[in-house]
C-alpha cells in the first residue's frame, strides 16, 4: 500500500518536472515578455517572489521587470486587457503591427482577461487603492462605461481633446462612452442591430426577405404566426432570463431606462410598455421561442430550429459557423414599434470601447496609437473584417472591403449595409445604473410571460432599481 | 444465500446506475471535444473527427503547457504545504486538546464562514501593500491554512489510539517525532483523502488568482478555460477539450489516491 | 528524549509541556488563519457599517443591515439559500454515506472504477456540467423527450422555465456533484473502524442495516459533523450553481445570497459596505448552525 501511495506522489512530482521543460520551451516561443520574468517562472521557487516583489513599488506593475527595457528601445510600449482572441485581441494586434509600422520599436502587450475579469479587477484595483496594477488600456462593454467612469473617475484619463476625432464615429456608439461631455473611450466594435432570416424557410411560407424590410412588429407577428403554420418553425429565439430583446426594441425608439437625470424611467414609460406587450404577445403566439442559455440559443440556429434571429452583427460569426447553411441566409433590418413616436428600424445590442486608464504613464503614445489606428486607419477595419468585426469608424464603411457582395449571405454586401443602419441608430442612455435595471426588467418580462399585468410588474422593477440606486 | 446473493446484485445494479449518472457529462464532454463546435450546439452523442483540428486549435489559441505548468506549480506547493500546517494543527488539536484548544477551534471555524467575495477587497489590500501581487506567494498563502482541513485531522485524529503515544514516549521519541514517525504513516488514508480534495481545490481556484494575477505568464488551466468562453463566438468543441485537459489532473490524481484512503491500514497498528 | 532521560521530572510539568507543545503545534496554521482570515473579515465588518457607492463611502450606522431586511431581491435570496439547505443536505450526506459503505465491503469487484466514476462530477468542471445539466433539462431535452416517450408528458416541461422545477435542479446539480466528494470523507473514516468488529455483528446475526445504524454512523460521527458543518457552510454560500445553472431565474426563484451580493459588488455599481453586511448575515447564520452541530455531536466518546 505504501508504494501506490509513494508511486502516486512521485507520479505528480514528475508530471511537475515534465511540464516544467516543456513550460519552458514554450514560453520562449508564446510570450511577449522578456527572458528573465520567463526564467524566473521556469525554476519554480520561491525566488521569484523577491523579484517580483517591487512590482507593486512600480508605476508599472504590468511590465514588472520589463519596465528597464522601454527606453533603451524609444519605442514606448504599452499594455492592453481584452478578451476574444478571434475577436478583440486579434483587433488590438493588427492595430499594433499597423503603428509598428510606422513607429519601429513600438510594443504592445497584450494579456487575455475576460470581461467580467476586467470588471473585477478594476473594481479590485480601484477600492483597494491600487490603480497602478491596470495596465495603460483597457476594453471595456458599452453598457458598463458610465457605471465605471462614474463610478471611478480617477482610474481614467479624458481623452477629450486629444488628437483623436471623435466625429469619425456614429453618435451613438460615441455616446456610449461621453460621461459629463467628455470622451473617455475610443469606439470599436459595431453592435448594430440586423435581422437574420432563413430565406428557404421563408419561401416555403411563401415569402421573400424584401416582405421582412421595413415592417413593423404587427406584421412580424402576423407574418410569424403564417410562416410557423406552414414550416413549424418560430422565427425568433432568445435566452430567457435576459433582456436582450427587449432593450433592443426599447432603443429602436429612442427610449431608455432612464431620464436625462439618471431617474429610472420604467413606469409611466409608455414605450416600454408597449415593448413588454409586443414581447409577450410573441412568446403567446409562439413567433418567439425563449431557450435558458446562450449555448442552446446558438443550437436553434444551428439546427434550424428556428427561421431567424434579430441580434448585434456579431451574431455572424455565430451563424457562419454552420458552414453547410451557406447561401441560406439574409440580413435586413429589425422591425419597429408600432403607435410609437420616434420609432424606427435600427438599434444596438452589445459592442465595447477602448479606455485609457489613469495608470497610464505615456498618453500621449496611448492616444496617438489609438488616433492612428481604431480612429484613423481604414486599413486596420479591412484586416480584421474577416473576424467579422464590424466598424463603427465612419470612413471605413465606403472601403471597398465593405461593399463585397458575401455568399454566404445571398450574394448581398451585408457589410455596408450594417455599416449603413449604424448610422441610423437612435442614442440610448444607458445610465449608471443599467445593469440593475436590465435585471429588474428580466424579473418583470419573465412575470409577464408567466401572466402578470404588465403595470404591476414595471412598478415592482421600478421599486427594484430604485431600491438598489439608494446609498 | 439467495437473500445475499440479492442484496449483492442489487448493490451491483445500484453502482453501475449511479456510474453512468456520474459518468455522463464526462463521456459528453470527450465527445465535445472530438466534435466541431456546431455539432456540438446540435447535441450530437457521437464521437466525431474534428479532435486533431480542435487540439491544433487549442494550442494555436491557448498557451496550454504554461497554463498546466503554473496549475501544478500552485496546486503542488499549496498541497504540500497545506498538510504539514494543518495536520500538525489537527493533531495538536486533539491530541493535547483542552477547553482552551477547542475554544480556539471553533473561532477558527468561523474564518471560513464569511464568503470570500467580502474579504476578497481587503485581502487584495494587504497583498497589495505587501508589494507581493503577481507572486506565487501572494496566490498560495492565503488558501494553505483551512479550518476545514484543520478540523478534518482534528476529527480523524480522534480515532488515533492514545497508547501508541505513550508508548512511543517511553521508547524516548519526543512529540514531533511521534508526529511524524507514529502519526503521519498511520494515518495514510485521512492524508490521501486531504491531499485529493486539497489538490482540486487548489487546482480549480479561479476567484483569487484571477485578481492576485496580473500578467498572461502566470495564467493558470481554470483561466485558459475561462479566456474560451468569453468571445462572441464560443468554439464548443476547443472549449470541451480545454476543460477536459482542466479536468484531468484531478482524476488521475484521486484514481492512483484512492486505494490509499479506502483500504488503508487495516490491522497495520493495534 | 529530554523526557525520557529526566523522569524524576513532576508529572504536573510534563502535562504542562505537552500542553505547550500543543500550542506550538497549531501555531503556525492559527497565525496564517488570522492574518488571512480574519484581519479581512475585521476589514470587511467595519466596512459593513459605512454606505455609498463605489469609493465615495461614509459612515451609516446600521444602515446597510437594515435595508437588506427590506431588499426583496435579498430576502428572495434567503429564502431560496434556505430551501437548498434544508433539502439538499440531509440527502447527499446519506446518499455519501450509503455509497461509502457499499463500495467499503472487502467482496466488492471494481472497487477503484467505481470510487473513481462516483468521485469524477466534483472533478468535472462547471463549464461543462452547467451546459449539460442545462441541455438535459432542456425543452427538447433527454429528460424531456424521455418523459413524453414514456407517456408521462405530451409535450416537453420547460425545467429551467419554472420556479419550483428550476429549485429542484439546482439540488439535483449540488447533490450529483458533491456526493462523491463527501463520500471521500466517509470512505476515509470508515478505515478506523476495524473490519472484525463487522465480522461481530455478522456473526450476531446482525443485518446490513442494523450494521450502517449501529456500528457505521455511531463510528464515523466525527467524519459526519466535519461534513455536515462543511456543507452547511457550502450550502449558504452557494455561489457558482446559482450563476452557471440558472442565472438565478425565472425571475430571481434561484438567486442565492452569495449570486445576490456578488451582483451587487461586480455586476452593479459597486457598494460593498451593502455586500459585507449582507456577508455578515451569512456568517451569523452559518456560525449558529455550525455551534449547534457541534454542541449535538462534538462529543468526545
Amino acid at each position: 500500500m505504501k508504494k501506490k501511495f509513494i508511486s502516486a506522489l512521485l507520479c505528480v512530482a514528475m508530471t511537475a518536472t515534465m511540464l516544467t521543460g516543456c513550460g519552458g520551451g514554450n514560453n520562449d516561443k508564446n510570450s511577449n515578455n522578456n527572458s528573465s520574468q520567463v526564467e524566473n517562472n521556469n525554476t519554480g521557487d520561491d525566488a521569484n517572489a523577491g523579484d517580483d516583489a517591487n512590482a507593486g513599488d512600480d508605476a508599472n506593475a504590468g511590465d514588472d521587470a520589463n519596465a528597464g527595457d522601454d527606453s533603451s528601445s524609444g519605442g514606448g510600449k504599452l499594455t492592453v486587457w481584452c478578451w476574444d482572441p478571434a475577436f478583440n485581441i486579434n483587433a488590438i494586434e493588427e492595430a499594433g503591427k499597423i503603428y509598428q509600422a510606422s513607429h519601429p520599436g513600438f510594443e504592445l502587450e497584450v494579456t487575455e482577461t475576460p470581461w467580467d475579469d476586467v470588471q473585477k479587477k478594476l473594481t479590485t484595483a480601484a477600492t483597494g487603492n491600487a490603480l497602478d496594477t491596470l495596465p495603460d488600456i483597457i476594453l471595456m462593454q458599452d453598457n458598463a462605461f458610465q457605471k465605471n467612469v462614474i463610478s471611478y473617475p480617477e482610474a481614467f484619463t479624458d481623452l477629450t481633446g486629444s488628437s483623436i476625432d471623435f466625429s469619425n464615429f456614429g453618435a451613438a456608439k460615441t455616446a456610449y462612452s461621453v460621461v459629463e461631455g467628455k470622451n473617455y473611450g475610443v469606439p470599436f466594435d459595431n453592435g448594430a442591430v440586423i435581422a437574420c432570416y432563413r430565406t428557404d424557410i421563408l419561401e416555403e411560407a411563401g415569402m421573400k426577405l424584401e416582405d421582412f424590410t421595413d415592417i413593423t412588429w404587427d406584421e412580424y407577428l402576423e407574418k410569424g404566426k403564417e410562416v410557423l403554420a406552414k414550416t413549424g418553425k418560430p422565427l425568433l429565439s432568445c435566452q430567457s432570463g435576459e433582456s436582450d430583446v427587449i432593450m433592443m426594441m426599447l432603443q429602436s425608439c429612442g427610449s431608455s431606462l432612464f431620464d436625462e437625470e439618471g431617474k429610472p424611467a420604467i413606469t409611466g414609460n409608455e414605450s416600454l410598455k408597449k415593448v413588454m406587450e409586443t414581447y409577450a404577445a410573441l412568446v403567446k403566439e409562439g413567433v418567439l421561442v425563449e431557450v435558458n442559455d446562450w449555448d442552446q440559443y446558438i443550437g436553434t440556429l444551428n439546427n434550424e430550429t428556428v427561421a431567424g434571429t434579430i441580434n448585434g452583427c456579431w451574431i455572424m460569426a455565430s451563424i457562419q459557423t454552420a458552414t453547410d447553411q451557406s447561401g441560406k441566409w439574409g440580413i435586413t433590418n429589425m422591425p419597429k414599434l408600432v403607435d410609437v413616436a420616434d420609432a424606427t428600424n435600427y438599434s444596438n445590442n452589445g459592442g465595447s470601447s477602448w479606455a485609457v486608464t489613469s495608470n497610464c504613464k505615456d498618453v500621449d503614445l496611448a492616444t496617438d496609437f489609438l488616433a492612428s489606428t481604431f480612429a484613423g486607419s481604414v486599413e486596420l477595419y479591412e484586416n480584421i473584417l474577416p473576424s467579422g468585426a464590424l466598424a463603427t469608424y465612419l470612413p471605413a464603411g465606403d472601403s471597398d472591403a465593405y461593399g463585397k457582395a458575401q455568399d454566404f449571405y445571398g450574394g448581398d454586401a451585408v457589410f455596408s449595409k450594417i455599416t449603413e443602419y449604424a448610422g441610423k441608430i437612435p442614442s440610448n442612455n444607458t445610465g449608471v445604473y443599467y445593469y440593475e435595471a436590465r435585471d429588474a426588467i428580466a424579473t418583470a418580462i419573465q412575470n409577464v410571460v408567466g401572466g402578470s399585468n404588465v403595470d404591476d410588474e414595471l412598478a415592482t422593477a421600478q421599486g427594484t432599481v430604485e431600491s438598489l440606486m439608494q446609498q | 444465500m439467495t437473500k445475499t446473493k440479492r442484496m449483492n446484485a442489487l448493490m451491483y445494479v445500484v453502482l453501475i446506475i449511479v456510474s453512468i449518472i456520474s459518468v455522463f457529462p464526462l463521456y459528453w464532454m470527450v465527445i465535445a471535444s472530438t466534435n466541431k463546435s456546431v455539432d456540438v450546439t446540435r447535441g450530437t452523442l457521437l464521437p466525431g473527427a474534428a479532435f486533431i483540428d480542435n487540439l491544433k486549435s487549442l494550442f494555436a489559441q491557448q498557451p496550454v503547457q504554461r497554463a498546466m505548468f503554473n496549475s501544478f506549480k500552485y496546486a503542488i506547493i499549496l498541497t504540500l504545504l497545506a498538510l504539514v500546517i494543518c495536520s500538525l494543527a489537527g493533531y495538536g488539536f486533539e491530541i493535547y486538546h483542552d477547553k482552551g484548544k477547542d475554544a480556539v477551534m471553533s473561532v477558527l471555524l468561523l474564518a471560513m464562514m464569511v464568503p470570500f467575495v467580502a474579504t476578497m477587497v481587503p485581502l487584495f489590500r494587504l497583498f497589495s501593500s505587501a508589494g507581493m501581487l503577481n507572486t506565487t506567494p501572494a496566490v498560495i498563502l492565503p488558501t494553505i491554512s483551512t479550518p476545514f482541513l484543520i478540523m478534518m485531522f482534528r476529527q480523524s485524529a480522534r480515532s488515533f489510539p492514545h497508547d501508541i503515544i505513550e508508548a512511543a514516549r517511553i521508547d524516548g521519541l519526543n512529540e514531533l517525532q511521534i508526529f511524524f514517525r507514529m502519526f503521519i504513516p498511520t494515518m495514510r488514508s485521512t492524508y490521501a483523502a486531504a491531499m485529493t480534495i486539497t489538490f482540486m481545490n487548489a487546482w480549480n481556484n479561479y476567484l483569487w488568482p484571477k485578481v492576485i494575477i496580473l500578467d498572461d505568464n502566470s495564467v493558470t488551466m481554470p483561466m485558459l478555460v475561462a479566456n474560451l468562453t468569453e468571445g462572441y463566438v464560443t468554439d464548443y468543441g476547443v472549449l470541451m477539450l480545454a476543460v477536459l485537459l482542466c479536468s484531468l489532473p484531478t482524476i488521475i490524481i484521486f484514481f492512483l489516491l484512492q486505494k490509499s484512503f479506502a483500504e488503508g491500514i487495516t490491522g497495520a497498528v493495534k | 528524549m529530554s523526557q525520557a532521560n529526566e523522569p524524576k521530572k513532576k508529572k504536573m510539568s510534563l502535562s504542562r509541556r505537552h500542553n505547550l507543545t500543543g500550542w506550538a503545534f497549531l501555531t503556525p496554521a492559527t497565525l496564517m488563519i488570522a492574518v488571512m482570515s480574519f484581519w479581512p473579515m475585521i476589514q470587511a465588518f467595519i466596512l459593513s457599517f459605512q454606505v455609498g457607492k463605489a469609493n465615495d463611502l461614509r459612515f451609516g450606522g446600521i444602515d446597510n443591515y437594515i435595508r437588506m431586511f427590506q431588499d426583496k431581491v435579498f430576502m428572495k435570496s434567503v429564502g431560496n439559500t434556505f430551501f437548498y439547505l434544508i433539502l439538499q443536505v440531509p440527502i447527499m450526506l446519506i446518499l455519501a454515506l450509503c455509497l461509502a459503505q457499499m463500495l467499503n465491503n472487502k467482496n466488492l469487484r471494481f472497487k477503484g472504477l467505481f470510487r473513481t466514476a462516483i468521485f469524477l462530477p466534483c472533478a468535472t468542471s462547471l463549464v461543462s456540467y452547467a451546459i449539460v445539466f442545462r441541455s438535459l433539462f432542456g425543452v427538447d431535452g433527454f429528460i424531456n423527450s424521455v418523459l413524453i416517450k414514456l407517456g408521462i408528458l405530451n409535450t416537453g416541461y420547460n425545467f429551467l422555465g419554472h420556479a419550483t422545477s428550476a429549485k429542484i435542479i439546482i439540488i439535483l446539480a449540488l447533490v450529483w456533484r458533491w456526493t462523491g466528494y463527501n463520500m471521500v470523507f466517509y470512505l476515509s473514516g470508515l478505515q478506523n473502524i476495524e473490519y472484525s468488529v463487522y465480522e461481530a455483528a455478522k456473526i450476531d446475526g446482525a443485518n446490513p442495516l442494523q450494521t450502517f445504524f449501529k456500528i457505521t454512523v455511531p463510528l464515523l460521527k466525527p467524519t459526519i459533523l466535519l461534513t455536515a458543518i462543511m456543507s452547511t457552510n457550502g450550502t449558504l454560500q452557494l455561489f457558482d450553481e446559482s450563476l452557471n445553472l440558472t442565472k438565478g431565474g425565472p425571475a430571481n426563484a434561484t438567486i442565492t445570497m452569495s449570486h445576490y451580493i456578488y451582483n451587487v459588488s461586480f455586476k452593479y455599481v459597486p457598494n460593498f459596505g451593502y455586500a459585507a453586511a449582507m456577508s455578515f448575515l451569512i456568517f451569523i447564520l452559518v456560525a449558529v448552525l455550525a455551534f449547534i452541530q457541534m454542541k449535538v455531536g462534538d462529543k468526545r466518546d
